[in-house]
C-alpha cells in the first residue's frame, strides 16, 4: 500500500476505471459510482420487464421531488414546493445516517436507529407538541428531548455491550419492538386521532419546519431539519477527525484489544459512541415526526430507519459521502409517489432500488479486489510483453 | 387451556426451525441476521406457488400444503444464496450483508406481490390470500388431560418441523458432515489443515438455513395468519435469532426457549381475553416477550459461548 502504485498503461476506459477502483485515493468515489450505475442498469433492466419505459421511470423519480418540471401542477403547488418537501424528508435521512455512520465507525452496528426515532418523537410530540409553547421555546425545546431521548438508548444499547456482552444488534431490535409497542399503547389510549387513527397533530409551533409560507402562487414548508443535518455533518466530521475523543472511538472500531492495550478506556468509547449515534437518531426522530409529519402512527417504524443504513453504506461511511447518497436514495424514495401515478408501477419499487444499491455497495470490497487481481494480470502481461 | 397449548405450539415451532436454520449457519462461522428475509421470501415463494396451482389442482387439494412447503423451502434456500455469496464468496462484513438480505427481501416480496396481484387478478393488492391449511387431531394422544391440548387440532407443518427438527440434530451433531460445519465456526483452518473445504461448507450451511428458514415462513403464513402480505415481517426471523442465542447456538435448549416464548405469549393473550381487557392493553402486554429475552440475555450471555470465529472472515493466508 505504501509504494505508489504503478498505473496499467494505456488500456482506454476499462483499464482508467480498473485503476480508479483500485487507487486508494479514488477507490472510494469509484466504488459508489459503479454501484450506482449498476443499480441504475438493474432497476432500467426491470422496469423493461415490467414492459415500462426506464428513461419515464427515472424522470418520474426526479419529478417527484422537485428536480424537474412536473408538467402540471395543482393549485398552490410548484416545482419549489416538491423541492422545499424533498429537503424535508432529506433532513431525517442524512441525520439518521450520521448516526448510522459513528456507530460503524466505533465498530457498532446501530440497526435501532427506526427505535429511537420513534421513541425521540414521541417524547416530543407529548411534552411539547401538546403543550401550547410559543415558537422560540417549543422549537429548541423539541430538539433538545430529541437528543435525550435518543441518546438515552442509545447509552442503554452501548452499556448493555459492554457491560453484558449481548450483541448490539439484538439488543437494539429488542427495543425497537418494546418502544413501538409502547407508543403505539399511549397513543391508542390517551393520544388517538378517531378519524386518522394516528396521534392527534402536535402544534404548528413546535414543529421544526415553518409551514404556510406563501411565494409568489405557492404554498411552502420550509424544512428547518436541514440546516440542522448540514451542521450535523460537519459537527460528525469534525469529531472523528479532529478530536481525540473521535480518534478513540475510531481506534475501537478498527482493534478493540489493540485500543484497549494502547490505554483507551474501551467500554466509555462503545458507550459513548452509541449515545451518539442515539443522539442523531432522537434528532432523526423529531426531524421526522415532529417536522416534517406533524403525527405519529402507532405500530409503525420508519423505513427511513433502514434506509439510512444504504445512505451510509453507499456514501463509504464518511459524512461527506453521506450527503450525496442521502440525496440519491432520497429521490427514489421521495419521487416514488409521482413516478407510482404517472408511470404505474407499484410504488414499493423505490424500496427494491434501495436494496439493489445496497447490495451492490455490500461488495465494494469484492469489486476493489477483482479491479486489483485484473490489473497485476495485465501489469504482468505488459511485462512479459516488455522483456520480449 | 386447550387453546394455551394449540397457539403456543403454532408460535413456538415456526420460531424453532427459524433458529435451527440459524444455528447451522452461526455455528458455521456466518453471522445470520438475515433470518427474517429469509423466512419473508420463503413465504412468498410458497404463498406465490399455493396462488399458482390452484389453477390446476382446485381449491381443496391436500398436495397444496406440500407443495408450498416444498416451495417455501426451495425459495428460503435460493434467496439465502444472495448471503452465502456476499459472505462467503465477496467476504463482505456479515452483520451488513445480513441487513442487505433483510431489506431486498422485505422490498422484493411487497413489490412483487403488487405486480403479480396486478396480473392475476387486475387490482395492486400487496395480500395472497391463501388461507389456513386443514388441521387434524392426533385419536389417542389428544385424550391425555391437560397436555392433550398439544395434539388437538395440529397442523400437518407441526409434525414436518419436528421430523426435520429432529434430523437436523443428528445432522449438526452425528455425522461428519456436522463436525466439520462445527469445525467451521470454531476453528476454520483446522478444517482447511484437514483437507475440507471451509467456504463450501459455509456454503450449503447457509442454504440449509435458508431452506428452514423458508419453512417457518410458510408455516405462519399458511397457517397462522392464512394470507400473505407485508406484515409477515413481524419480528419472527429476529426473535428467533434472540431464541438462538439464550439457547446457547445449541438445538436443544433453544428448543426450550422456543417453547417457552409460544407458550408466554398464548398465556398472555388468553389472560387478556379472560380479564376483558381492552385490545389497546394488549400492546402493553406484548412487550413482555421482548422484554423478557432482554432481561434473561443480561442474566445469561455471561454464560454463553458462541462459536468462537463467528463473524470472522476465513482467510487462507492468515493460519
Amino acid at each position: 500500500m505504501n509504494a505508489k502504485k504503478e498505473r496499467v498503461p494505456g488500456n482506454g476506459l476499462g483499464g482508467r476505471i480498473i485503476n480508479a477502483l483500485d487507487d486508494d485515493r479514488l477507490s472510494q468515489f469509484a466504488i459508489p459510482v459503479v454501484s450506482i450505475i449498476l443499480t441504475i442498469l438493474a432497476a432500467a433492466a426491470l422496469l423493461l420487464v415490467l414492459g415500462k419505459n426506464p428513461a419515464t421511470a427515472m424522470t418520474g423519480f426526479l419529478r417527484g421531488s422537485g428536480f424537474m418540471m412536473k408538467p402540471i401542477y395543482g393549485g398552490g403547488q410548484s416545482m419549489l414546493t416538491d423541492f422545499l418537501s424533498f429537503l424535508g424528508i432529506l433532513a431525517p435521512m442524512l441525520l439518521a445516517a450520521l448516526g448510522i455512520i459513528i456507530g460503524m465507525k466505533s465498530g457498532m452496528f446501530n440497526i435501532g436507529m427506526a427505535g429511537q426515532m420513534l421513541a425521540a418523537g414521541f417524547i416530543a410530540t407529548v411534552f411539547v407538541g401538546y403543550s401550547g409553547l410559543n415558537a422560540y421555546l417549543a422549537k429548541p425545546l423539541v430538539i433538545l428531548l430529541g437528543i435525550l431521548t435518543g441518546g438515552l438508548i442509545g447509552a442503554i444499547i452501548g452499556f448493555l455491550k459492554y457491560r453484558f456482552n449481548i450483541h448490539e444488534v439484538v439488543s437494539s431490535i429488542m427495543f425497537n419492538y418494546i418502544i413501538s409497542y409502547i407508543v403505539a399503547f399511549f397513543i391508542n389510549t390517551y393520544y388517538k386521532d378517531i378519524i386518522t387513527r394516528s396521534s392527534r397533530v402536535c402544534s404548528a409551533a413546535s414543529r421544526l419546519s415553518i409551514t404556510g409560507v406563501t411565494w409568489g402562487t405557492s404554498k411552502l414548508t420550509l424544512p428547518l431539519g436541514i440546516i440542522l443535518a448540514l451542521a450535523g455533518v460537519f459537527l460528525v466530521k469534525f469529531l472523528l477527525d479532529r478530536t481525540v475523543v473521535g480518534f478513540e472511538m475510531k481506534a475501537v472500531g478498527l482493534n478493540r484489544d489493540c485500543a484497549k492495550y494502547a490505554g483507551v478506556n474501551v467500554g466509555k468509547s462503545i458507550i459513548l459512541a452509541m449515545a451518539l449515534s442515539g443522539v442523531f437518531g432522537g434528532l432523526a426522530g423529531v426531524t421526522y415526526y415532529v417536522g416534517y409529519f406533524n403525527s405519529i402512527v402507532p405500530k409503525e417504524l420508519a423505513s427511513l430507519g433502514y434506509d439510512s443504513i444504504a445512505v451510509a453504506l453507499l456514501g463509504n461511511i464518511s459524512p461527506i459521502g453521506a450527503i450525496f447518497s442521502s440525496i440519491l436514495i432520497t429521490i427514489f424514495q421521495k419521487g416514488s409517489i409521482y413516478m407510482s401515478s404517472t408511470v404505474g408501477v407499484p410504488k414499493e419499487i423505490a424500496s427494491v432500488i434501495t436494496g439493489i444499491l445496497l447490495l451492490f455497495s455490500a461488495c465494494g470490497t469484492y469489486m476493489r479486489y477483482l479491479a486489483r487481481r485484473q490489473r497485476e494480470r495485465l501489469a504482468d502481461k505488459a511485462k512479459k510483453e516488455g522483456v520480449q | 387451556m386447550d387453546t394455551i397449548m394449540i397457539d403456543g405450539l403454532s408460535f413456538a415451532l415456526p420460531l424453532f426451525i427459524m433458529a435451527i436454520g440459524g444455528i447451522y449457519s452461526e455455528r458455521s462461522g456466518i453471522v445470520m441476521l438475515a433470518l427474517e428475509g429469509l423466512q419473508g421470501f420463503g413465504a412468498f415463494v410458497g404463498a406465490m406457488t399455493v396462488i399458482l396451482s390452484r389453477f390446476y389442482l382446485g381449491n381443496s387439494s391436500p398436495y397444496l400444503i406440500y407443495i408450498a412447503m416444498v416451495a417455501g423451502m426451495i425459495g428460503g434456500s435460493l434467496f439465502s444464496i444472495i448471503h452465502a455469496l456476499l459472505c462467503v464468496k465477496f467476504k463482505a462484513r456479515q452483520v451488513i450483508s445480513g441487513v442487505v438480505v433483510n431489506t431486498l427481501a422485505v422490498a422484493l416480496t411487497t413489490f412483487l406481490t403488487s405486480v403479480i396481484n396486478g396480473i392475476i387478478t387486475g387490482e395492486a393488492s400487496n395480500k395472497f390470500q391463501i388461507g389456513v391449511s386443514s388441521r387434524f387431531t392426533v385419536p389417542v394422544l389428544s385424550e391425555i388431560p391437560i397436555f392433550g391440548g398439544l395434539f388437538k387440532n395440529m397442523y400437518p407443518f407441526e409434525i414436518v418441523i419436528l421430523v426435520i427438527a429432529l434430523y437436523c440434530w443428528y445432522l449438526l451433531y452425528k455425522t461428519k458432515f456436522g463436525l466439520r460445519l462445527r469445525a467451521c465456526g470454531e476453528n476454520p483452518h483446522s478444517l482447511d489443515a484437514a483437507g475440507g473445504d471451509v467456504g463450501k461448507t459455509q456454503f450449503i450451511a447457509i442454504m440449509i438455513c435458508g431452506a428452514l428458514s423458508g419453512l417457518g415462513g410458510i408455516f405462519i403464513a399458511y397457517s397462522v395468519s392464512g394470507i400473505f402480505s407485508p406484515t409477515i415481517y413481524m419480528g419472527y426471523g429476529y426473535l428467533s435469532i434472540a431464541a438462538l442465542i439464550f439457547g446457547n447456538w445449541k438445538i436443544p435448549r433453544t428448543f426450550a426457549v422456543c417453547l417457552f416464548f409460544g407458550f408466554a405469549r398464548s398465556v398472555v393473550y388468553q389472560l387478556l381475553l379472560k380479564l376483558g381487557m381492552p385490545s389497546n392493553y394488549t400492546d402493553l402486554f406484548l412487550i413482555l416477550p421482548y422484554v423478557l429475552t432482554l432481561l434473561l440475555l443480561i442474566f445469561f450471555s455471561k454464560h454463553n459461548h458462541p462459536p468462537r470465529a463467528v463473524g470472522e472472515i476465513f482467510d487462507k493466508s492468515k493460519r
